[in-house]
């Protein structure tokens, strides 16, 4: 109605302009990750679980409702971007990259441009809470990293034989003088919904640090 | 009432086919063809796609086509006169139409007499003097053995706006939609969205086929500005998903009506069929894109 737009310019995707942050090789490739904000939220547990489907909901909620006050208020279209995670165990379990799932640290994340900050996660938390949409949405929050260099490679295949490919990109890295330096992060290509488990694409990407 | 199985589609579907082929002269609207066999007006084209492997249109173009060639090897008649019986306004337009058939022209054809072996019979049908249709094998592409299940869903309760157009020219409707209803709070964990396709693209031009975008909303959801709202009823609905771009649809869309429903001894619904869009568009590679297609059917 009253409502002025802009003219779309160019939509801002970012998974397009950081192209070299998201190759998918079938074999493990050094990349290096600059700068990266992200809307992003946390939880424990079974990856796929119930807080992870919760969570899951929520971040796409808030995600979009960033995404479209943005563009509805003339400040520019953006993508908004493909599901990525990281996981983590507690400290001193005995293998790293075999935890008990139900154990499972994790980051839900969805990349965003720099330009979203806190004040638009404050404002996108409050319409979904009053059209009743907000459940857990106010645990969403921005999350920067810097990652660096990383080995990372396209896994296809189910996620719980993720751990041959992971065992592949440390068996690159390792003689190249690095070690595994931050939280096991995956880009999410496919939809596990209804994509067979044998077909769903992944990318994974292990933040390394000089050994 | 009596189970249907797929030989009655089939033997429907053969009463179809032969009455095409006994009516070549004059118009063949899809009701009458429709009624003929008790198939519903509003899936008809769907099914003949998916069991005969062509469109309606494309059928009887090509019979039409196959007749005109055997006239041009057994009668004297002007080629002029045998592109108006096939339904050609004139000589040009048949021309390039058997041309684009046979690879040749309708006088260069004639005149080497050769039998007409037209390449394209997806179900071996083909013209016949005598006015039957000895081979008709409705086609299995695979989509016998598609994965789909019979669901009872809804109601859903939507906020929606209206596309008339190509439904391949619906992306900036959908934004403009999505923008108003993103800003102010209404897309959340949970929503669905639903494409609601009132006609067949076969069938209706595409500058009239409407779509409705739907979201899902709560019951106190108020009307604004382009933006209505309707309750989409609930029902049984054969679900399935269509793996890959938005503009291969169809094909799984024939397979589910002329493959898979003809063997499942279900009917199907005069409503719109609905698609649910699993992922975004924007964000995800073409063929990665999941969409869930819900098929009306008749209950038990």
């Amino acid at each position: 109605m009253g409502v002025k737009r802009t003219v779309a310019t160019e939509k801002v995707d970012l998974f397009k302009k950081h192209h070299a942050e998201y190759v998918a090789p079938s074999k493990p490739q050094l990349i290096t990750v600059g700068p990266a904000r992200y809307l992003a939220v946390t939880g424990r547990g079974r990856p796929g679980g119930e807080e992870s489907q919760a969570k899951l909901g929520a971040l796409f909620g808030v995600a979009f409702t960033i995404k479209m006050t943005r563009k509805f208020a003339g400040k520019g279209d953006y993508v908004v971007g493909k599901l990525e995670g990281q996981y983590w165990p507690d400290p001193g379990v005995p293998d790293p990259f075999d935890p008990p799932l139900d154990e499972m640290n994790w980051r839900l994340m969805i990349r965003t441009p720099a330009v979203v900050g806190a004040s638009d996660v404050k404002d996108a938390v409050a319409k979904l809470t009053a059209k009743g949409k907000g459940d857990r949405a106010d645990e969403v929050a921005v999350y920067d990293v810097t990652q660096g260099v990383c080995v990372q490679m396209l896994h296809v295949g189910p996620y719980d034989r993720e751990i041959e490919s992971i065992k592949r990109m440390l068996a690159f890295a390792e003689p190249q003088g690095y070690t595994y330096g931050g939280p096991h992060h995956e880009i999410y290509l496919s939809d596990p919904r209804r994509v067979p488990p044998e077909r769903l694409r992944t990318i994974l990407r292990l933040p390394l640090s000089k050994a | 009432m009596k189970p249907v199985t797929f030989d009655d589609y089939r033997e429907r579907m053969l009463r179809v086919l032969v009455f095409i082929q006994q009516n070549l002269d004059r118009e063949l609207a899809l009701e009458e063809l429709a009624d003929l066999a008790h198939f519903s007006p509003y899936h008809f084209h769907r099914i003949f796609r998916g069991m005969v492997g062509e469109s309606l249109g494309a059928h009887v173009r090509r019979i039409r086509l196959e007749r005109a060639a055997q006239r041009l090897r057994s009668s004297d008649d002007g080629v002029t006169r045998i592109a108006l019986e096939a339904g050609y306004q004139s000589h040009a337009a048949f021309t390039r139409a058997f041309r684009a058939m046979t690879g040749t022209s309708p006088s260069a054809f004639r005149a080497r007499h050769r039998l007409p072996r037209f390449d394209t019979t997806p179900s071996g049908v083909r013209y016949e003097p005598s006015g039957g249709v000895p081979a008709f094998t409705p086609r299995d592409s695979g989509g016998a053995s598609m994965q789909v299940s019979i669901q009872h869903l809804g109601p859903w309760q939507v906020a929606f706006t209206r596309h008339i157009g190509p439904y391949d020219k619906c992306a900036p409707v959908w934004e403009e939609f999505l923008a108003r209803m993103g800003a102010a709070g209404h897309l959340g964990a949970g929503t669905l969205f639903i494409g609601m396709c009132h006609d067949d693209p076969d069938i209706t031009p595409a500058e009239r086929t409407r779509y409705d975008c739907c979201v899902t909303v709560d019951d106190d959801f108020a009307p604004q500005g382009p933006i209505g709202v309707q309750t989409i009823p609930e029902g049984v609905f054969a679900v399935t998903t269509h793996h890959g771009p938005y503009d291969a649809l169809g094909d799984t869309y024939a397979k589910l009506c002329g493959e898979w429903i003809p063997r499942s001894g279900r009917v199907i619904r005069s409503a719109p069929c609905l698609e649910v869009y699993l992922n975004s568009p924007e964000s995800t590679e073409p063929e990665e894109l999941l969409t869930d297609i819900y098929m009306p059917l008749e209950p038990r």
